[in-house]
């Protein structure tokens, strides 16, 4: 999938081009519905966050800034954000501040521009699947449901160090992955 | 800064990545980032890592009508949405239908109207009919003859009654522009006009009811002039009849 596309694609979205939405959306949206019912787990809840999400890059799409990241990157980010909110209001958990707010993803990510973003994602996907199942249990948690380690250790019944702890080792796991590609 | 001075912040970085961090942590974290480039790099490669998880589900394909219902959300969408012609047999059909009975309908409303107009004029003729008619059957009805060449007709008049009637027949119609006008006469020679009005079409004779404010005691005679359409305040045009009480 071109990158370059996908750049020109949204700009025209961004000028109210259609056929050029349509085209992103055939394009991304396996990904999209595919993470939000990864996080939500219901069909039809997955494709209204789906749906949120597309509205949101309908409306949006001139906020995309090319330089700071791979468009996909910047799409998922808000459909993640759609699908936790979703997940919140349906089990009345309270919002979380949540560092992957797309309004401030683009402060602290770093170029994406010279790596393999394909080839890795791949690859951290299997890492996630290869987790120990504690650790995979919470990363789900914190990443896919939006919890804090406070509320998984709750949830779970675990000590609250123990969550850190896994958290900790998993994201390191997934690191050292991600750093070999 | 040495690895120790950082390890209570650098435990939370990666769950700071992944929005795992209670707001009291995230305060404390973001405090420290501000001054600290080491963590920052820290974390900027965490959050690399935690865009790239957004990936680490498999792709799945939703409905179709998805994409129908995202597409009919979009402005387009919605002019798509006003009718279009479409100019197939029966749809032809049915705008030929349709202008076939607006042409009827329009029709009908006309006939309608011309049959009120109708019968409104012969309901005022009738009325006129029967008031002649009374006045000519009261013995102090006065009956008076037309003084014109080329127009014949009389003049009832019931002064008891303060009421007359003009009949004249064969009366010339006139161009639209133009009226009929009745004046009523006063010694002096003042003029009061008194109404106007135009011939009834395929009518032999024109009849007009006169009710006058003041009492026709007070007048010597009527005239009929013909005036702009709208009449005029005082006589401008050609006299046509003259009759004198």
């Amino acid at each position: 999938m071109d990158h370059s596309d996908d750049i020109d694609l949204v700009g025209r979205v961004a000028k109210g081009d259609e056929r050029a939405f349509l085209a992103l959306y055939d394009r991304h949206v396996s990904r999209v519905y595919g993470l939000t019912l990864h996080i939500l787990g219901e069909p039809m809840l997955a494709e209204e966050a789906t749906q949120d999400t597309f509205l949101k890059l309908w409306s949006r799409a001139r906020q995309y800034l090319a330089e700071r990241g791979p468009f996909l990157s910047w799409l998922l980010t808000i459909a993640r954000r759609v699908a936790i909110d979703r997940v919140r209001l349906e089990s009345r958990r309270p919002v979380l501040t949540d560092a992957n707010d797309p309004e401030d993803v683009w402060q602290n990510t770093p170029d994406l521009g010279t790596v393999s973003e394909e080839t890795r994602w791949r690859s951290l996907h299997f890492a996630v699947q290869s987790l120990h199942p504690d650790q995979r249990r919470v990363i789900e948690l914190a990443y896919y449901q939006g919890m804090s380690q406070s509320q998984i250790a709750e949830v779970l019944g675990w000590p609250l160090g123990t969550v850190k702890t896994r958290l900790r080792a998993a994201m390191e796991n997934l690191r050292e992955v991600w750093n070999e590609k | 800064m040495v690895r120790n001075e950082h390890s209570p912040y650098l435990e939370n970085i990666a769950a700071y990545a992944v929005g795992a961090l209670d707001a009291e942590e995230i305060a404390a974290l973001e405090s420290h980032l501000q001054t600290c480039a080491s963590c920052r790099t820290e974390l900027a490669e965490y959050r690399l890592l935690s865009e790239s998880m957004l990936t680490a589900v498999p792709p799945r394909q939703p409905s179709v009508a998805l994409r129908n219902r995202i597409q009919s959300r979009l402005p387009g969408a919605r002019k798509d949405a006003r009718p279009r012609w479409n100019w197939s047999p029966g749809f032809t059909a049915g705008a030929l239908a349709f202008v076939v009975l607006l042409a009827l309908n329009v029709y009908s409303v006309s006939q309608m109207r011309a049959l009120q107009l109708q019968q409104t004029q012969l309901a005022r003729q009738y009325q006129s009919g029967q008031t002649v008619l009374a006045m000519l059957s009261y013995p102090a009805t006065e009956r008076l003859p037309i003084a014109s060449e080329s127009l014949a007709g009389s003049f009832l008049l019931d002064k008891d009654r303060n009421l007359a009637a003009l009949i004249v027949w064969k009366m010339p119609q006139l161009p639209e522009d133009q009226t009929y006008q009745i004046w009523l006469i006063a010694p002096q020679g003042d003029r009061t006009s008194a109404g106007i009005f135009r011939p009834e079409d395929g009518q032999a004779y024109t009849t007009q009811i006169i009710f006058p404010k003041q009492g026709f005691s007070n007048y010597v005679g009527i005239g009929v002039t013909v005036e702009p359409a709208g009449g005029s305040d005082q006589p401008t045009g050609e006299r046509v009849l003259k009759v004198d009480f």
